[in-house]
């Protein structure tokens, strides 16, 4: 009897062994099955993430292609209308871009200054023709009205909130004033003439010299040389005078490299 | 008689709406709480509850997750197994609801259909 009772409890342990190990074995096949699914699910996503990932990259590289071929384009329209060429608009960019580096701008930064160079004379758009490719010196007010441009070329872009367009604004309205504040249209001195401002200038005013203009003869490497360093500290920031000195080889090779036709 | 239980949905969990009077318990949306276990236990106590009352009528389960995590994916296994431990006394009728281009809830009721062979589950696919 006492060995019934026994074996019932055994049976009944056995039982209850039973129905917990194929409880537990469900139980890790489920988890294994989650895993498994988790896994696939987690590579899927990534790999859809990674695909919108480049497809956001390469959208973003489009808006910003587009922006700057837009405005080297607009910036063209401006000089063209002056009857400067196309070329000078990429030397300013250039020159604008090496003197930002040698400045200790970031890469970034340095871009930003090239690309938005161009816009520096786009105010021109709204000098009259009369007074824009007038051969030889302008009167006082045609002077007066041509200053113009400047303030112009920053009411174009001065609403936007584009960090490029920002700049392009700064530039048209700064690329005249001088160090010393004898420029326009301002009057601003030294430093507070922004940087891209007092960048963007001396390297038009580098360009334009050593180019033929409707009121004017190309000058010669030295005569540019010595009007600069005569400059330094007066129409230019010194600092950029000596970095454009220092070198000098790498401003030529630009010009080299973008010369005009 | 057992009270109607509502969940407003969030971003990462789901509406919960069972209602004992009409006899249908709908779960909607995403899953991915920060503690599943905790977010899903009033639901788990609400089903046990339920179908600790008999009845004849037949109970409607409506489940359409959009995404799911592990976690939440562990506690669905969970909550068929006590809809399969109720199926024997109740009748229980389940739609899982998933929208065509989602393959993983497709997959996932799959999966519940083959482990659950004693439940009735649909496949309901939206298009």
């Amino acid at each position: 009897m006492e060995q019934k009772k026994l074996i019932d409890e055994v049976e009944a342990l056995r039982e209850s062994f039973d129905s917990t190990t194929s409880q537990i074995i469900k139980d890790l096949r489920r988890q294994e099955k989650i895993m498994v699914r988790s896994d696939q699910r987690q590579q899927r996503e990534y790999d859809e993430l990674q695909l919108q990932l480049d497809e956001i990259k390469r959208l973003n590289k489009e808006i910003e292609d587009t922006q700057r071929e837009v405005l080297l384009t607009v910036g063209g329209i401006g000089e063209t209308r002056s009857k400067e060429t196309f070329n000078h608009v990429r030397r300013v960019a250039e020159y604008s871009k090496l003197l930002a580096l040698k400045m200790g701008m970031g890469i970034e930064e340095a871009n930003l200054l090239k690309d938005a160079s161009p816009m520096h004379d786009i105010g021109k758009v709204g000098i009259p023709d009369s007074i824009l490719n007038k051969p030889g010196k302008l009167t006082e007010a045609e002077f007066e009205v041509m200053k113009h441009h400047a303030l112009l070329g920053y009411e174009m872009f001065n609403k936007s909130e584009r960090p490029l367009l920002k700049a392009a604004a700064i530039i048209a309205y700064e690329h005249h004033e001088k160090y010393d504040g004898s420029g326009y249209p301002r009057g601003l001195v030294g430093e507070e003439i922004h940087i891209y401002g007092r960048i963007t200038s001396i390297a038009d005013v580098f360009d334009a010299l050593g180019s033929k203009r409707c009121y004017k003869e190309a000058w010669s490497d030295p005569e540019v040389f010595s009007l600069l360093r005569e400059q330094s500290g007066s129409h230019f920031d010194p600092k950029l005078v000596d970095i454009f000195f220092d070198c000098n080889a790498e401003f030529l090779a630009i010009r080299e490299a973008y010369k005009d036709e | 008689m057992l009270e109607k239980l509502f969940v407003a949905p969030s971003k990462c969990t789901p509406q919960i709406d069972f209602d004992p009077e009409s006899r249908i318990l709908a779960v909607e949306g995403s899953s991915y709480p920060e503690n599943t276990f905790v977010f899903y236990a009033p639901m788990m106590e609400w089903v046990k509850a339920y179908f600790g009352q008999e009845s004849e009528q037949k109970t409607i389960v409506n489940l359409e997750i959009i995404y799911f995590n592990s976690s939440s994916s562990k506690l669905l296994f969970d909550f068929f197994d006590a809809l399969e431990e109720a199926s024997s006394s109740h009748d229980i009728e389940i739609n899982w609801i998933f929208d065509a281009r989602n393959e993983v809830a497709m997959e996932a009721g799959e999966d519940f259909t083959e482990d659950f062979s004693h439940l009735n589950i649909n496949l309901v696919e939206k298009q």
